[in-house]
């Protein structure tokens, strides 16, 4: 340990007070010595990575995961649509998952990595451009959870047949019936990721 | 000529009046009707960068809450809203007795040829009819107070606050029960639950004469309960006052008819309102102002919070508080009908009880389609503390309904084919009702009807031939018993509408559809942009459309009634048409020939004698602008023209009836388990003749898509209310069970392309046909494969079980 040098501040462990030179050494004084994450956030802060960018915020308990990305950070692809676990529409990536966002709470994601349609189609993924050729939306609503269950699915299993597709999307819900076209617009993505991929 | 003799779509009033009749091509054809053109809205839906009503938020905004009423019928006798009022994050209290919405109406002045007489309307039925008053008459009714919080929990946390001491009344739930003597009466001072309408009985010919002409007589019972919309987005409103002046987000199907009701019922000066109306998730009826109860009720309430507050309110409906209306099919109905040996029925008579509105009396689709001489339709319609019932994708529910069993007991009763029973009945080859038949000679229509083409099609797609047989007669190697059935009836467009519509030439050569209209799902922007394309002469990419803003002036006519294409499609044709016609003016001192030796392709003008003499589009429009206050002295006008269109009104196209020349014929393959009654569907074929389709995949879109929300209606989708307390028990969507992508198969979609529309290019609607038709075929599909009647509807495992004799009750 070392007594702090005048020309930068104090880097001040905490939990003991002990001082550091650099941010970097009080970072691992911490995690080896008191065994937590570096610096815990003050009550109530999340972080959250959503479509690769870092996002800090304060959240009140009560909050649902749609409720920050929605009203928060402005992502309206994730949609109310039953209003509470029954339709699949507020759908979201979460560490690889397809999860529904309106029956998480948001103080428990942190630290989640998360993509919406918005990233989908941002990184030009080819499920974007079948859906829009095969007509898979009509009233539109619903689409974006589609998008995030079937991105989730083909993330896991590029290869999937009609069944695990439709197994995949059973639980997302469509008033207008579009239905049939959904396989058809997955199977083609997941065709044209793999020639994308051997090239 | 004596405009008074005439009907109004027979007088060429204007240039927007239509006289209907067959719209021949005067172009060549390179989008329309073509696969393949890229959708408009589909990036937008795709990537989740759609903006709906439900997604706006303001800075500063408030949201509202309205308390429902936990009784179905009950009345507010103290209420005490101090505690919620002071709860912290509460901004504004509206209660039932604030003199600004005390004793408000929903009706309104709409009366007239052109709007919904009050008596037509969605909240006819209810014996109250305050936005926000002190009495509900069914559970969940909006009543009594709303309140105005930073947040949606806040203001749910205040509801919870209020205190309300309520009297209880008696409640009536059967539209039967509730017509007997002892019943108590709803609505007091009344004389009885029964609600006037002047649809009452319908009659053509005399039905003794027609059953003494019969050699068989059918009767039969039949009940259907209720379903709803249950749409993708929640009813929701934004309203933000600045000054005299309002600004609203709307979901709605018709907002121009909103702000017309608004400014009735507030005073409020119609061009002080400034609608959006952004992309709609789901609608079906629901979001039809001024029909439905809830949508005007919360327009009202969000504008009057708004003023109240001072500040942006937002007013959403949770799916809970959604189901809040019911179909308006939910009938008790009993036949008779007589028929010749042959198949030829001679005379119908139906009555039937609704609860809370009748659609339609059961009998219209008998007088549009058939040459039945002898017809009798008694519709009696009574209050229950019910929701109020409405249009649900759509009112032609009860019609077809009736049809679709009539059809299939008389076949069953002669032994015969129902498909031959159909041709048999059907009003085609001169048969026509005779004003159809004055019409299509009048109008240049062949005198036929497409029935023939369209059951041919389906019988082949489903294996009729090989596969129908007699009732209860086929046993599957899967334990299951087999079942087929059949339907059919005419085209659906509503044959009413009026829209208008610009078309203008930027000066960069790119083409831009300016007018308002609301998009439900049924891609109508790709099919305006591939008519625009096509007469104008510039490629699709080169078009544009921004629908969402009614401050535009130009409104296309609201996606109902299966008639926007009908209507809107004449529109932007006759846009184009002028803002064509404006090109080559303009072109002709450039060229110096004569506009009409001039002519458009792929955005380049050319002389059509020789057309190696040609100049692109952009270099003719270079100097016609509208930027009028540009520098420079600029003469030429810029090219923009717009039109108007009226197609038929409120389903009246003619003095008598409207023009049906399209038919459609639906099938259905089932298989039951006997053993738990279920009925799994296992092939679905949809024939549609649609005369013309515009963009093809959109057309199926609308047949395999209906397909499901027809199913569930049949088989799963019920709105179920305890029998004591009147309180609706599946007030979700996990317990209010529609179709799911595993449930049923893909169905087989067939058009038809006869041009026998009465809309652009021979074409006609196709919006609600096929959810409409799906539901009655399932009860004859089901005694098909089990011997037995189940029309009792939506068919469930219990109801098969009853008739199979395995369980009472």
């Amino acid at each position: 340990m070392k007594e702090g040098s005048k020309a930068t501040p104090l880097n001040l462990c905490p939990y003991c007070t002990a001082a550091f030179d650099t941010f970097e050494e009080l970072k691992t004084h911490v995690v080896s010595v008191h065994k937590t994450e570096p610096l815990p956030k003050p009550a109530g802060w999340i972080a959250l990575t959503v479509n690769g960018q870092v996002h800090e915020l304060k959240v009140e308990p009560e909050w649902t995961l749609y409720q920050v990305i929605h009203d928060r950070l402005g992502l309206m692809g994730v949609k109310m649509f039953c209003d509470r676990g029954a339709c699949g529409s507020c759908t979201v990536i979460m560490d690889g998952r397809p999860i529904l966002a309106c029956m998480s709470l948001a103080i428990e994601c942190d630290g989640k990595h998360i993509q919406t349609a918005e990233g989908i189609a941002e990184a030009k993924h080819p499920l974007v451009e079948s859906y829009i050729k095969h007509h898979t939306m009509q009233c539109g609503y619903c689409t974006p959870g589609f998008i995030t269950t079937a991105k989730a699915l083909l993330d896991r299993n590029p290869d999937p047949t009609v069944e695990e597709v439709m197994e995949a999307l059973g639980g997302n819900l469509c008033r207008c019936g579009t239905y049939p076209q959904h396989p058809k617009a997955v199977l083609e993505a997941a065709q044209t990721l793999r020639e994308e991929g051997s090239k | 000529m004596t405009a008074k003799k005439l009907g109004p779509y027979q007088t060429l009033k204007a240039e927007g009046t239509y006289k209907i009749g067959a719209d021949k091509p005067t172009i060549a054809f390179n989008r329309i009707g073509k696969r393949g053109v890229r959708r408009y809205d589909g990036y937008a839906k795709a990537s989740g960068k759609a903006l709906y009503t439900r997604d706006v938020l303001l800075p500063g905004m408030l949201y509202s809450k309205v308390l429902a009423s936990p009784f179905a019928h009950a009345k507010i006798l103290r209420l005490d809203t101090r505690q919620a009022e002071a709860y912290p994050g509460v901004r504004t209290v509206l209660r039932f007795d604030d003199p600004a919405i005390h004793g408000r109406e929903l009706t309104g002045s709409i009366a007239g040829p052109t709007r919904m007489a009050p008596q037509s309307a969605g909240w006819a039925m209810l014996p109250v009819k305050t936005i926000l008053g002190d009495e509900a008459i069914f559970e969940g009714q909006m009543v009594g107070v709303a309140v105005c919080a930073d947040s949606e929990q806040i203001a749910a946390e205040a509801l919870k606050r209020v205190k309300i001491e309520w009297e209880q009344r008696p409640i009536l739930l059967d539209q039967e029960e509730a017509l007997q003597p002892e019943a108590p009466i709803l609505i007091p001072g009344a004389d009885s639950n029964q609600i006037i309408d002047e649809r009452e009985l319908t009659t053509k010919g005399d039905v003794e004469q027609g059953f003494q002409e019969a050699e068989q007589i059918v009767e039969f019972t039949a009940r259907r309960h209720a379903h709803l919309w249950a749409g993708a987005e929640l009813p929701c409103v934004i309203a933000n006052w600045s000054g005299d002046k309002l600004e609203m987000w709307v979901h709605e199907q018709q907002p121009y008819l909103s702000k017309l009701i608004l400014s009735e019922q507030l005073n409020i000066p119609m061009n002080k309102i400034q609608t959006h109306s952004l992309y709609q998730g789901c609608s079906f009826g629901e979001r039809c102002n001024p029909s439905n109860w809830h949508q005007n009720g919360i327009n009202v309430l969000a504008v009057l919070l708004a003023r109240k507050a001072g500040r942006p309110v937002k007013l959403v409906l949770n799916r809970a508080e959604t189901f809040y209306g019911e179909s308006g099919d939910v009938m008790a109905s009993h036949f008779k009908v007589g028929a010749k040996q042959d198949g030829t029925i001679t005379a119908v008579q139906m009555k039937s009880v609704f609860a809370n509105y009748m659609c339609t009396t059961g009998v219209e689709h008998l007088i549009d389609n058939t040459r039945i001489s002898h017809l009798r339709c008694e519709g009696i319609t009574a209050h229950v503390n019910k929701p109020p019932a409405w249009w649900c994708r759509c009112e032609q529910l009860p019609n077809v309904f009736c049809q679709t069993l009539i059809f299939d007991h008389v076949a069953d009763a002669l032994g015969l084919d129902p498909t031959q029973v159909a041709l048999r009945n059907d009003g085609c080859e001169g048969h026509d009702p005779s004003y159809l038949s004055e019409f299509k000679r009048r109008h240049g229509f062949p005198d036929r009807d497409s029935l023939r083409e369209c059951i041919e099609a389906g019988r082949k797609a489903i294996g009729w031939e090989e596969k129908w047989h007699a009732p209860g007669t086929r046993r599957l190697p899967n334990g299951r018993m087999h079942g087929m059935a059949f339907t059919w009836s005419h085209d659906w467009d509503d044959t009413r509408g009026t829209g208008s519509a610009a078309v203008m030439i930027q000066n960069d050569g790119s083409v831009s559809i300016i007018a308002q209209h609301s998009d439900v799902g049924v891609n109508p922007w790709t099919a305006y942009m591939q008519i625009v394309a096509d007469e104008l002469g510039v490629p699709y990419e080169d078009i544009e459309i921004n629908p969402f803003d009614l401050n535009v002036g130009f409104a296309l006519m609201s996606p109902d009634g299966s008639c926007n294409l009908g209507s809107n499609g004449f529109v932007v044709k006759k846009a184009a048409q002028k803002a064509k016609q404006m090109l080559l003016d303009l072109a002709s001192e450039k060229f110096d020939r004569p506009a009409d030796a001039l002519d458009v392709k792929e955005s380049v003008v050319f002389e059509k004698a020789r057309p190696e003499n040609r100049m692109p589009l952009k270099e003719v429009v270079k100097m016609a602008t509208p930027m009028l206050n540009a520098v420079g002295i600029w003469t030429e006008p810029p090219v923009l023209a717009w039109a108007w269109h009226t197609h038929g009104l409120w389903g009246q196209a003619l003095e008598t009836g409207r023009p049906r020349m399209c038919r459609q014929a639906n099938f259905i393959e089932i298989e039951v388990d006997t053993e738990t009654g279920e009925v799994f569907v296992t092939k679905v074929v949809n024939v549609n003749d649609v005369g013309q389709a515009i963009s093809p995949e959109t057309v199926e879109g609308q047949m395999y898509g209906g397909t499901y929300m027809g199913l569930g209606r049949a088989l799963t989708e019920e709105m179920v209310w305890d029998p004591s307390t009147g309180v609706l028990l599946n007030r979700n969507l996990l317990d209010y069970k529609y179709a799911t992508l595993l449930d049923y198969p893909e169905a087989e979609c067939i058009y038809l392309e006869t041009g026998l529309g009465h809309g652009p290019y021979g074409s006609t609607g196709i919006g609600e046909n096929t959810a409409t038709m799906i539901p009655g075929l399932l009860g004859p599909a089901v005694y098909n494969a089990i011997g037995q009647r189940v029309d009792d509807f939506p068919i469930t495992p219990h109801k098969v079980l009853k008739a199979l004799g395995k369980i009472k009750e």
